[in-house]
């Protein structure tokens, strides 16, 4: 199997970049779209391995967006991420795999995709020698 | 939380036109009219009916019921909740996802627990006493569990308990079941009732979501839950009126559905519907009292261990082991014998009905004969377990 694809729905131009970057960076694919829509369009071209979801979205927000992808595969991890901590007392959150706080260091957001891979026994890709971000 | 989606195909074709809560059950009531009543006895007043199935007659049904002794300004309902095809775009796949798809409604309210119940059970039942021992054990849930001799669980979900009432198994139909701690002759089965701490129910659910399984609480969840050693307690069930013999039934199939109305019509029936310490409510259409009268040629009419309801009239006719929904009418010379007549049946003169369900607004013609001949019956009605149903809208002549 080739590298795994990561699935970002973010609508913040900037934060989308940074990701689409710096995932592809570590060694994945990346799709990478502004909203809820466009994220399960992209589920149906796509084989993707993981979702990277915001949250504060306009239109579709990421946990009206959680319901439809598990509705379309509910083996598929998804990862939450916001810069909102209280989201994750919303009952409507817990469905996600993982929930992880925006910081400039994507450490734990590393950790917390490897650790769904390999939770599926994907392999997770080789890391850079030195993390870019 | 009240489960009243039920397709109910065991019960067809009682279930042809309504969701299995939703059937007649014991003359004048629904069989949903259980569960709500238990709820208002026991202080429930927050109610929120999960109905998928052919629910029109149920909704109609509940409202006529519930609306009037429910205050709004208290924040009492009982509301419905079908499937909204928002958070997820599927009917509900099963007891847990209907849960599941419903989360709103919890994290609305954020209750520190909730009682969740199936809306086609039989029984009588204070779920205070069960929430009070919930909340004494610190539980992530609780069961309620009716303790049977082991021989009859063989066909039920039985639960393994220690001694403490923590459960340490969960098994589905078991060949051999467990007894309980003291009680070897007896075993404990699960009834469908159940109490959980919200955050836990939640998060049972949400895994459940993310699983291949046919997304139900007794198959899928529970078994998880209790694999996983989280703090789950039996809660045994006794009567409210506090009878040696508590009452449950699952009435989940057409046999089940007629021996639960011959349990009815004991001289003491098990479940005792005269207990006013814990009324069953209904609604009750604005009919004229039961009568028993002459039929033509002055025939007299007999009728002994029955209940009859508004609106019936036997006129001559020979009842015996029966029940009588609203309407019903028996005409001179007819013999109905151990059957439940739905609303507005007439039994022609001289017809004659053994074991038989006759569903809503059927004309049995007179001289008819219907239980007598199961394969004649096999032809034109549907036979189970020696009971004969006919259903609604067939003609006969």
């Amino acid at each position: 199997m080739g590298q795994p694809t990561i699935l970002v729905i973010e609508d913040d131009d900037n934060q989308r970049l940074l990701y689409e970057e710096d995932l592809k960076w570590m060694g994945y694919n990346v799709v990478a779209v502004k909203n809820g829509h466009d994220g399960l369009q992209a589920l149906q071209n796509e084989t993707v391995h993981v979702v990277l979801l915001d949250i504060a979205m306009p239109g579709m927000d990421g946990i009206e967006a959680l319901g439809k992808i598990l509705d379309h595969d509910n083996q598929l991890p998804v990862i939450l991420n916001t810069a909102y901590s209280s989201y994750k007392d919303d009952f409507m959150t817990w469905a996600a795999e993982a929930y992880v706080i925006k910081s400039h260091n994507l450490s734990e957001l590393h950790q917390a995709i490897a650790a769904v891979l390999e939770k599926r026994g994907i392999a997770v890709p080789e890391p850079p020698a030195e993390e870019g971000c | 939380m009240v489960l009243a989606g039920g397709e109910g195909q065991r019960l067809h074709p009682l279930t042809s036109q309504t969701a299995k809560p939703g059937v007649r059950f014991g003359g004048t009531y629904r069989m949903i009219d259980f569960t709500l009543s238990n709820c208002i006895n026991s202080g429930l007043r927050r109610i929120h009916l999960l109905t998928q199935y052919a629910s029109t007659s149920l909704s109609r049904h509940v409202r006529r019921t519930w609306a009037a002794r429910l205050s709004d300004d208290l924040d009492e309902f009982v509301d419905f909740v079908p499937p909204q095809r928002l958070f997820a775009d599927r009917w509900y796949a099963g007891t847990a996802d209907a849960i599941f798809q419903n989360l709103f409604i919890l994290q609305e309210g954020r209750p520190d627990a909730v009682v969740l119940l199936s809306g086609d059970h039989a029984y009588k039942m204070d779920y205070g006493a069960m929430i009070a021992h919930h909340e004494r054990m610190g539980a992530d849930l609780t069961i309620a569990a009716l303790a049977v001799p082991r021989p009859s669980a063989t066909q039920l979900g039985v639960i393994a308990a220690d001694a403490s009432g923590r459960v340490v198994g969960f098994l589905e139909k078991p060949a051999d079941p467990p007894g309980m701690p003291g009680r070897p002759d007896v075993a404990l089965v699960n009834m469908g009732v159940y109490v959980w701490r919200t955050k836990a129910l939640v998060e049972a659910v949400s895994a459940d979501a993310r699983t291949k399984s046919t997304h139900d609480f007794g198959r899928d969840v529970i078994p998880a839950a209790v694999q996983q050693g989280r703090p789950i307690y039996i809660h045994e069930f006794t009567d409210p009126a506090g009878s040696p013999h508590p009452y449950w039934r699952d009435i989940g199939t057409l046999e089940s559905y007629w021996q639960a109305h011959m349990d009815l019509i004991a001289p003491v029936p098990e479940l005792d519907l005269y207990d006013h310490d814990w009324p069953i409510y209904t609604y009750k259409p604005p009919l004229p009292p039961a009568k028993v009268v002459c039929g033509a040629d002055n025939c007299a009419a007999s009728v002994s261990n029955c209940l009859l309801t508004a609106g019936c009239i036997v006129s001559g006719g020979n009842v015996q082991n029966s029940v009588l929904s609203p309407g019903a009418r028996v005409e001179s010379g007819a013999q109905v014998s151990e059957c439940v007549l739905m609303d507005d049946v007439v039994v022609g003169a001289g017809a004659s009905l053994h074991r038989v369900i006759v569903d809503e607004g059927v004309r049995i013609p007179p001289g008819f004969r219907i239980g007598h001949d199961p394969e004649e019956d096999a032809k034109r009605f549907v036979v189970a377990s020696g009971i004969t149903v006919v259903p609604r809208r067939v003609v006969l002549d």
